[in-house]
This record gives structure tokens, C-alpha cells and sequence, in this order.
């Protein structure tokens, strides 16, 4: 098996997860004094990286062109499980990994 | 490089050697982890912050905040279109280049158009792709000359 990429460790790798899985923060806090609201904030904070954002949905800043090729990118490319390269899908499932050479079947030729 | 400042210039020929080799041989800048390698990260994989904060003071909504921010880099906010500030001439070349579907070599890190990289090699450093090797062996017979 060819690995291209090995795992990296330390706080590359670490960020690489959280802007893959994104951080969502919510909080609700309020302060009240002898039975009166005083305080009320609300907040829900999210962060993501823009690949995890736009599968998920999140709102872009108004103008963007969702005609752009990273959108049409997201549809149709997938990530080789043993390397991390990009390629197309389709061809990813049917004809393994152009890349590293990997393969989802075994050989049945 | 330690003590380099100490020694001085009569470090050892096996030091020196070592020296050139090191600037010779390809090496991914990739794997850069410190700060660099992070901020490369981020501005390449782009990140989204979206927040909707409210402050209500004695039941009177004072404050309300709505943040939708994108933090990239030009290449990753062009891909994704995002706008640029009004005035940005987009019929440059960089912006033509910023189309082009790139991918880092996985050996020297150089960045090349995805197309040339899997199917041909990467033109920098030779490294080639499981695609092209299998291509290379198919074709042992009408070889064409490739860079």
C-alpha cells in the first residue's frame, strides 16, 4: 500500500480536524437580579472550513457565486481513503485511486 | 544548521556535504508544522464563521449581531466565488490561474494543474501518479517521450 501522506501530528493536524468538523458554539446566558431580567445575551457561533460549511449548508456572505468551480468540486470529488487526493468519484469507486492506485475491489480481471 | 554561528566555517566536509544536500533535495514545504504550516492551512481549506449574537437588557432586545465571514485565501475564495471588494479587475491572469483545478504535488508540494499531475507526472520533480505509471507500462511499446 503506497501512503502519500502520512498523518500529521501536532497542531497542524489538530486544527485539520476541527475546520473539517466544524465548532459550533451556543450560549444562552442570563442574568437575573432579585426576580427582574437584567441580562439576557444569546449567542450561536459557528466555525467551519469552507468544504464542511458548504455541505452542511451554512450561510455564505451575500455575492457569493455558488456557480463557482470549488461548488461543482464539492459534488463530484471524493477523497482517496489511503492517500487524502482528491479525485472524482465515480471514477474513485470504479477504477480505484488514479493517485496512489488504490482500489475499493480487489482485482477481478 | 545548530551551531552554525559558533563554528563558524570550519565545520566538519561531512557537515558541509550534508549542507548543500540539504539545499538541493526536494523537500515538501508542506510539512511545515509551525505557525506557517497552520495559517497555510487555514487559508487554504478557508474558514466560515457564522454567528448570530443577541443581547436582551432588562427585557429589551439592545443588541443583536449577525456575522457571516469567509477567511481564505485568494485562490480558495476565488474557487469558491466569493465577492471581492468592488473595483477588483477579475480578467487578470492570476485570476484565469486561480481556475485552474491545482492540486500540491504529493513529493515536492509544487502546486500543478490537477489534469497534467495524475495523468502525465509532476513536471518539477518527475514524481508520477499510480494512473500514469499504469499508463507508462501500457504504452512500453509506443513510448512517447514525455518531459
Amino acid at each position: 500500500m503506497v501512503i502519500l501522506r502520512p498523518e500529521a501530528t501536532g497542531l497542524k493536524e489538530l486544527l485539520n480536524r476541527i475546520l473539517d468538523k466544524g465548532v459550533a458554539i451556543d450560549t444562552a446566558v442570563r442574568i437575573d437580579l432579585s426576580g427582574i431580567d437584567l441580562l439576557k445575551t444569546k449567542a450561536h457561533i459557528i466555525l467551519s472550513s469552507f468544504k464542511t460549511a458548504a455541505e452542511t449548508g451554512l450561510d455564505f456572505p451575500k455575492g457569493t457565486d455558488f456557480d463557482a468551480p470549488g461548488w461543482r468540486d464539492l459534488a463530484t470529488m471524493e477523497l482517496c481513503p489511503v492517500c487524502g487526493m482528491k479525485s472524482i468519484r465515480v471514477n474513485l469507486e470504479k477504477y480505484g485511486c488514479p493517485w496512489c492506485g488504490w482500489n475499493s475491489r480487489p482485482k477481478e480481471e | 544548521m545548530r551551531n552554525m554561528g559558533a563554528h563558524g566555517a570550519d565545520g566538519t566536509p561531512d557537515q558541509k556535504r550534508n549542507k548543500t544536500m540539504e539545499s538541493t533535495t526536494l523537500k515538501p514545504e508542506k510539512e511545515e508544522s509551525g505557525l506557517t504550516g497552520v495559517i497555510d492551512k487555514i487559508l487554504d481549506k478557508g474558514l466560515v464563521i457564522n454567528a448570530d449574537i443577541t443581547i436582551d437588557v432588562a427585557g429589551v432586545e439592545l443588541l443583536g449581531i449577525k456575522i457571516r465571514a469567509a477567511l481564505a485565501s485568494f485562490e480558495t475564495a476565488a474557487r469558491y466565488g466569493l465577492e471581492f471588494p468592488s473595483g477588483t479587475n477579475l480578467e487578470t491572469a492570476a485570476w484565469r490561474e486561480a481556475m485552474i483545478d491545482k492540486e500540491e504535488c504529493p513529493q515536492c508540494g509544487k502546486r500543478v494543474d490537477r489534469e497534467e499531475l495524475v495523468n502525465i507526472g509532476c513536471p518539477w520533480c518527475g514524481w508520477e501518479s499510480a494512473k500514469a505509471k499504469k499508463m507508462k507500462e501500457k504504452k512500453v511499446g509506443a513510448k512517447v517521450e514525455v518531459l
